[in-house]
């Protein structure tokens, strides 16, 4: 109980005290997460459980009228509640002792010509007029002055490289265009630093503009330093993620035990894509912060990053039931909409999100998954396109637009973007997969082997990785069958859902003639698809290299009871079984006479 | 200009046709100084006509660099203004300091313009006044002027603000260089400058000598007599020195840091001004890393593998969209062996859609497409053939030639097919195995229903490329596969390709003439590169370079100093063409041209003639030096250093490799260390140092690749050394055994020239075991592929063998023997080594000898002369064993005439020969150590 009265203190004050200094989204995250704090018990305050009730009652309203499936609305949270995590419930931090942090207190500089100086220059912040907030703060000493003018100065310089971004735009793309005050900005707090007559707030924004600059491990030091001595600042968290592109940075963060750092250790789970340990620590976090979208959109995501698309998509709706305004991580929803087909639900997110922010490139993303599930991918492109232009740095844009060029056919483009994602993050391994797949397509599976073998080197574990490699293989330029040998059978060891690689296997085995290997497989198969209760041309081409296979090893009755089950099948096979199982019948029988034939010889 | 400038504006495709900069806007400042609008025929500050004329050329030639890659700083600017405007020059360049900086406002730009425009003359129809010096807009300053306005009346304001920022970071960025070095580089400028004068060459500076000669390639007039004196050459050098001392961080001494320092030259720039402005155009950043590929490719080991790349990755960064960015890396990482970047960085460039070419906006979707695939394809494969991926090689370029045909792409194909040519030629393929496995590959192209073995598909191959080739008028292609064809020639017997039906009757020799065909139509087909579609884009690509060679010149003089040292290795070509002006032959072709005159000395020495060979390889070192790659210029070398072993000794071929090995020091693995070995080996074994000789043949064994069938040449020398090293050892089973297996190995992998060697060594091994019969075979053997293969000096030597034999036979087969002897002595007389001829000539005194009708009495000089002769050339030779038995024949002979002194001194030689081949005395050899 206590204890969540001090998250909500803390988060309290870090609202207030990140709005004063205009970190927004900082204090957005926080004030996110105070509401998303479980009511206590009624009794005690009752105010917040009716602010909560409050809260949530006009949008499920508005969901239900939205939302066909209303009914299971809070399904999901009932059953996070009931079976979800109730010893995590009892003990939130399940003998972790975290390190409290004392909320800073804020320099006294509320009245005064100080104080409104920094009113002034706030005001200025706030209606986007940077230079002008940074010169009314000059001379100001302030640590809080000191860091708005920073900022402001930063932010100015941010806005003009934007324009100038556009402006120098020439043949060569080039974006050689800095912001021009990130020097004099590193020396003044290089300075503040080494006199030690920084605050957290500047050590964030000396962290980002070390990383602007490209001294990344200089800046992940500052940022941790920052995330240390203030943890409530999301956003420093966040820049602090974005530079951990390996595990080993990451193990290697020397961080306080602030129960912040669980959600940046989750968050950078997530990234690196490690999903299960992602989702354990939500889960964790769920306990305390039940009511928060953003763990719960978070979960939804790394859900679906398991393709466990069905749970994704309750939390999902949920999420859109309670803040129908949403645009964050919902183009991972439409991503999973996309991949159940939903056309309908998938139309209806589109349009929401078009009315709330149409140019949000999470909005153009959803939009242009719309248009491919509907097979207009000219369109789909345009949107990508728009999404990108937004953010040149979406990498799952990137990717699905290559997706739609090769539905059009046009694969250099397919490749060309394909290739931008991957240069963005060369641990997307489905970006490779796609530049595989596409130099496949056009005929070259020797080139494309190097794409497949990028991405299964990243998802080692993924079946159809490795099943994509020896289809190259086994091509028929290449036939280099023992590779693709190989690969199959890594791909059978990995869980492969659609099961083509057991059946490959047993297929180039009985080619290359190891005709009892191949036995061996197609039985799997057999068994495989019994298990999965289906039908179909592999099944009877399996029985009948099973049937052949035990009449050539003289196992007639193994082989007669897959000839009979053979005869259940119409068409030609029907012929071939009855044949068979007459020349089967007459061998067994012919048996005996041969060797009564061979005695008496 | 012109021409430049039309150029680029193609190229540029409308993005900005002519980016205005501040250096521009000083020209245009100084243009307008030379041309005051309404001022009499002197204007101001010039006190005469030709001092006026001074600054205008000044001016002009620099418009005529006015899109070299890296804009000078204003400093140098003003220093460059010093040198030409004499008197003057202070008023000038304080004035254009101050209208510089005077440029505060985007208005002062606008006013600016507006009188520039003053400048120009009315169009004709205009009344003119006489007196009046006004710029014609047709002329190459007012076509520059009119440049300058259009681009800035075309800018938008946002561009207006940028040229002024640059503007104030331009003055200012000289104002603090100024200021800095100021009392140095001021006296030394002036004393510089009085010296120029003294020697009445007041142009003469280093700079004004760049932009004489891009004048002097332009204009035929010879009015400007004083642009034609070119400084003499020590008082070059004398210049040099003198900026050297001024700039003392740019000492220094290796000679490989040329082109490591023309980059990091460059990447300051880059770092000083990171603003626009730097990057010139597009194009000239193509040209500069073409030229940096070319360097790269000519000598890799120039180029530290780390520093390139860090100045690769910043230029990526700036320009993101050149992605030629990444062929310079991958080809970086290619020639440091580093494969795993090498692919990544291959993959990654041809996976942008502007791999090959690259204006996408310009050309049209399907050129993009066109040979981009095919290309990555080919380049997968020679990347495999380059680090010995023989099978992955195979592969990517079966691939290749697949989806070419399917593309309908001829000119990747021929290539792609000359590359597979390549490979099998360059790879040793065990003609029991079919190598190219998959019926896809190339059985399409002969359908004759018969597996044909590996070198008749190589020759159906070369045949398809060079028709190929011939009908797509590719001409370096077609050269390179006569070329290739040459080399098939040179060394394989010709059998016809059907296996049924009537044969043509056809001699089993290889065919010199066809081989002497084929380097010729090589050659001459080069002559018309000029029609090669493909050349085109280096050729262009060339051109833009030459704006680099002038900043070499320009702001690194002392690299003048570095190439006068390499000036050796390399040759005069810059004489002739001059430091600016792009060679009017592209390096490709001149390297076409020159493999040929190496494949030339090669063939001349499988047929025997050595004066050929050492002309060829002369040829070959002295005129193509520049074009050639350091691998195949060291195999000049070598070859020339062969020859002197062969002919002069060892002490000379040793004195020549050492200066060698300096020059080719940064080749690792170089055909020099090669040749070094060789030679170690063949003294040891001379000498008698048989531990040496058999340490030299372990080393020779650890330079082959230990893949199989890979680097076959070294490993058949390796082992044929082994066998020559137990021969000499007197192992002679041994021996016999190491050669019956490198003949299995050379028949195995087809390398019949290799066998006729081989057969010989087993002939000489069983020569020297005694067993002279069983040698006879072999000898035979050896002589008739010898001519087959028409290896004339190969067969005088295994004829000479064979008369050995037939002598040890016996002094029955004296006659015989002679007989043998004569009829080779004419070519071993003619070509031979001194090693063979001394061999030879024992033999005819041997025959004499043995003879039982010969009596030496009557005639001793027939004994004596080929004895002494031999002895002379086995002791140039340190040829231990052979110069013993020479002397001890001479003793012999001496004895029996009765001449005592003469027979003492004999034998007193050949005494020392036996000590000394007893004995080797183990002296320090400082070669031996270095390998």
């Amino acid at each position: 109980m206590t204890s969540k009265e001090t998250y909500r203190c803390e988060l309290r004050a870090a609202i207030r005290q990140l709005g004063d200094r205009c970190l927004y989204s900082a204090a957005k995250w926080a004030a996110e997460l105070v509401v998303g704090i479980e009511p206590d018990a009624p009794p005690s305050s009752s105010s917040s459980a009716a602010s909560a009730s409050s809260r949530a009652t006009p949008s499920t309203s508005s969901a239900s009228r939205l939302l066909p499936h209303h009914r299971d609305g809070s399904s999901f949270r009932r059953r996070l509640r009931s079976g979800g995590a109730p010893d995590v419930t009892a003990t939130p931090v399940a003998g972790v002792s975290y390190v409290s942090t004392p909320i800073p207190d804020d320099d006294g500089i509320d009245g005064g010509g100080a104080g409104d100086c920094y009113l002034l220059a706030k005001s200025y912040f706030d209606c986007r007029e940077y230079r002008r907030a940074a010169h009314a703060l000059r001379g100001q000493a302030g640590r809080k002055h000191v860091f708005l003018r920073c900022y402001a100065l930063y932010m100015a310089g941010e806005k003009r490289k934007e324009e100038e971004m556009i402006e120098l735009e020439g043949s060569l793309g080039k974006s050689d265009a800095v912001n021009g005050e990130l020097a004099s900005l590193e020396r003044e707090l290089s300075k503040l630093r080494r006199t030690g007559a920084i605050d957290s707030f500047g050590l964030y924004l000396y962290g980002i503009i070390l990383r602007d600059k490209g001294c990344e491990n200089l800046a992940i030091n500052v940022l941790v330093e920052s995330v240390n001595s203030y943890p409530w600042n999301w956003s420093a968290w966040s820049e602090l993620q974005s530079l951990c592109t390996t595990t080993e940075i990451l193990n290697n963060l020397n961080l306080k035990n602030h129960w912040m750092k669980d959600f940046f250790l989750a968050s950078a789970y997530q990234e690196l894509k490690m999903h299960e340990e992602a989702l354990k620590r939500y889960e964790c976090l769920m306990g305390i912060f039940r009511f928060s979208d953003y763990i719960q959109a978070q979960i939804a995501t790394a859900h679906y990053n398991l393709r466990e698309l069905d749970e994704a998509e309750v939390i999902f709706e949920e999420l859109l039931r309670t803040d129908p305004y949403r645009v964050d991580s919902m183009d991972i929803y439409s991503n999973l909409l996309y991949a159940k087909e939903c056309f309908s639900a998938l139309s209806f997110l589109a349009h929401r999100v078009f009315l709330t922010d149409k140019y949000r490139p999470e909005s153009c993303c959803i939009i242009a998954n719309y248009y491919s599930l509907k097979g207009q991918h000219e369109k789909s492109v345009l949107y990508f396109r728009r999404a990108l232009k937004l953010n040149r740095k979406y990498l799952s844009a990137w990717t699905l637009m290559g997706h739609e060029y090769v539905e059009m056919k046009n694969t250099p483009a397919a490749i060309d973007a394909y290739r931008r994602a991957v240069d963005i993050n060369p641990r997307d391994y489905r970006a490779w997969y796609g530049l595989g797949q596409t130099y496949e397509m056009m005929g070259m599976p020797f080139y494309a082997l190097y794409y497949f073998r990028k991405s299964s080197y990243l998802q080692p574990n993924d079946a159809r990785l490795w099943i994509a490699m020896a289809q190259c293989y086994e091509s028929a330029p290449l036939q280099m069958l023992d590779e693709a040998i190989k690969c199959y059978t890594r791909a059978a060891n990995s869980n492969d859902r659609e099961g083509i690689a057991l059946h490959q296997l047993a297929k180039l085995h009985s080619v290359l003639g190891h005709s009892e290997r191949a036995a061996f497989y197609y039985k799997k198969d057999l068994e495989r698809m019994e298990a999965e209760e289906r039908q179909g041309p592999n099944m009877i081409e399996a029985l009948l290299f099973l049937v052949r296979h035990c009449k050539a090893e003289k196992r007639f009755e193994e082989a007669e009871i897959y000839c009979t089950r053979l005869l259940d099948y119409t068409g030609p096979e029907r012929e071939t079984a009855r044949s068979l199982l007459r020349g089967l019948k007459t061998a067994e029988s012919g048996f005996p006479s041969m060797d009564i034939e061979h005695f008496a010889s | 200009m012109s021409r430049l400038m039309g150029g680029g504006s193609m190229k540029e495709g409308g993005a900005g046709v002519f980016d205005l900069t501040p250096h521009k806007i000083a020209v245009c400042h100084l243009i307008q100084l030379f041309a005051p609008p309404a001022q009499q025929a002197v204007p101001f500050p010039f006190h005469s006509v030709a001092h006026h004329n001074h600054l205008g050329l000044f001016l002009f030639s620099l418009i005529r660099s006015c899109d070299d890659f890296v804009e000078p700083p204003l400093e140098e600017l003003i220093n460059q203004l010093k040198a030409v405007g004499g008197l003057a020059s202070d008023w000038l360049s304080e004035h254009l300091m101050n209208s510089l900086s005077a440029l505060s406002s985007p208005d002062d730009l606008f006013n600016f313009f507006d009188k520039l425009r003053g400048v120009l003359a009315a169009p004709e129809g205009a009344n003119l006044e006489d007196d009046q010096i006004l710029l014609d807009p047709n002329s190459q300053l007012g076509v520059y002027l009119r440049c300058c306005i259009l681009a800035f009346n075309l800018l938008s304001f946002e561009g207006v603000c940028h040229l002024l920022t640059t503007i104030g970071s331009y003055c200012n960025a000289s104002d603090a260089a100024y200021e800095l070095p100021e009392d140095d580089d001021f006296n030394n400028g002036s004393e510089l400058h009085e010296f120029l004068e003294d020697a009445e060459l007041d142009l003469g500076t280093i700079e004004f000598q760049k932009y004489g000669h891009n004048f002097e390639a332009e204009t035929h007039s010879g009015e400007c007599s004083l642009l034609h004196l070119h400084a003499p050459r020590s008082l070059y050098s004398l210049v040099e020195d003198v900026q050297v001392s001024v700039d003392p961080k740019f000492k220094h001494d290796n000679a490989g840091a040329r082109s490591r320092e023309v980059v990091s030259s460059l990447n300051n720039n880059f770092r000083s001004d990171d603003n626009l402005g730097i990057l010139r155009s597009r194009w000239q950043i193509e040209g500069y890393l073409n030229m940096q590929a070319d360097f790269i490719e000519k000598d890799a080991s120039t180029f530290s593998f780390n520093s390139f790349t860090t100045y690769l990755k910043q230029l990526q960064k700036l320009a993101p969209e050149l992605h030629r960015v990444q062929h310079l890396q991958y080809l970086n990482a290619l020639y440091h062996d580093d494969y795993i970047a090498a692919l990544d960085n291959l993959h990654c460039y041809f996976d942008y859609r502007d791999g090959r070419t690259f204006q996408p906006s310009i050309f049209s979707p399907s050129d993009i497409q066109l040979g981009r695939y095919e290309t990555a394809l080919l380049c997968l494969g020679t990347m495999h053939c380059h680090f010995g991926h023989s099978k992955k090689a195979f592969e990517a370029l079966n691939e290749a030639v697949r989806v070419s045909q399917q593309n309908n792409d001829d000119p990747c194909l021929g290539y792609t097919l000359a590359a597979i040519c390549n490979l099998l030629s360059e790879i040793g393929i065990p003609s029991t195995t079919g190598i190219i496995g998959s019926p896809y590959s190339l059985g399409t192209s002969t359908g004759l229903g018969t597996p044909l073995s590996t070198r008749q598909q190589l020759l159906v191959l070369l045949k398809r490329s060079l028709k190929r080739a011939e009908s797509l008028k590719l001409m370096s292609l077609l050269a390179f596969n006569r070329l290739a064809l040459a080399k098939f020639d040179l060394k394989h017997v010709k059998r016809p390709l059907l296996s049924f039906g009537p044969k043509a009757s056809t001699m089993l020799r290889t065919c010199p003439t066809s081989i002497c065909k084929e380097l010729r139509l090589s050659s001459h087909v080069l002559r018309d590169f000029g029609s090669d579609g493909l050349s085109l884009q280096t050729e262009n690509g060339a051109f833009s370079t030459s704006w680099l060679k002038n900043i070499r010149v320009a702001t690194n003089p002392w690299l003048k100093n570095l190439s006068k040292l390499r000036s050796s290795l390399s040759n005069d070509f810059d004489i002739f063409q001059f430091d600016a002006q792009p060679s009017p032959i592209p390096g490709s072709i001149l390297q076409l041209a020159g493999a040929s005159y190496l494949l030339r000395a090669t063939s001349w020495e499988h047929y025997g003639s050595a004066p050929l060979v050492r002309t060829n390889a002369l040829v070959y070192a002295t005129c193509f030096a520049d074009a050639a790659s350091l691998t195949e210029l060291s195999l000049a070398y070598a070859k020339l250093i062969q020859h002197l072993a062969v002919f002069k000794g060892y002490t000379e071929a040793f004195g020549a490799l050492k200066l060698a090995e300096e020059r080719f020091l940064s080749v690792s693995k170089s055909r020099i260390q090669l040749l070094k070995l060789q030679l170690l080996h063949e003294r040891a074994l001379h000498r008698g140092h048989l531990k040496v000789a058999q340490q030299v043949c372990y080393e020779f064994g650890v330079l082959a690749s230990s893949v199989n069938g890979v680097d076959m040449e070294l490993k058949t020398e390796a082992s044929l050394r082994h066998a020559r090293t137990l021969l000499a050892a007197n192992q002679f089973s041994q021996a016999a055994a190491v050669a019956h297996s490198l003949f299995c190995t050379c028949y195995k992998f087809n390398l019949q020239v290799e066998n006729a060697s081989v057969l010989l060594l087993l002939a000489e091994i069983h020569k020297k075991s005694g067993n002279a019969v069983l040698g006879i075979p072999y000898a035979l053997a050896s002589l008739s592929f010898c001519q087959s293969f028409n290896l004339d000096l190969l067969e005088a030597s295994a004829t000479l063998t064979l008369a050995e034999l037939w002598l040890s036979l016996g002094s029955s087969h004296a006659k015989r023997a002679s007989t043998l002897v004569h009829r080779a002595l004419p070519i071993i007389l003619g070509h031979g080594g001194l090693e063979l001829r001394a061999r030879a000539n024992i033999a005819v005194a041997k025959c004499h000898l043995s003879d039982t009708s010969f009596s030496i009495s009557q005639d001793p000089s027939v004994v004596l002369d080929p004895l002494t002769q031999a002895a002379e050339e086995l002791e140039i030779l340190e040829y231990h064993e052979l110069a013993a038995e020479a002397f001890y024949l001479m003793a012999i002979v001496y004895d029996n005439i009765g001449k005592l002194v003469e027979r003492e001194a004999a034998a007193a030689s050949f005494r020392k020969h036996v000590i000394a081949l007893e004995k080797p005395q183990d002296e320090e050899d400082p070669l031996a150590h270095g390998i």
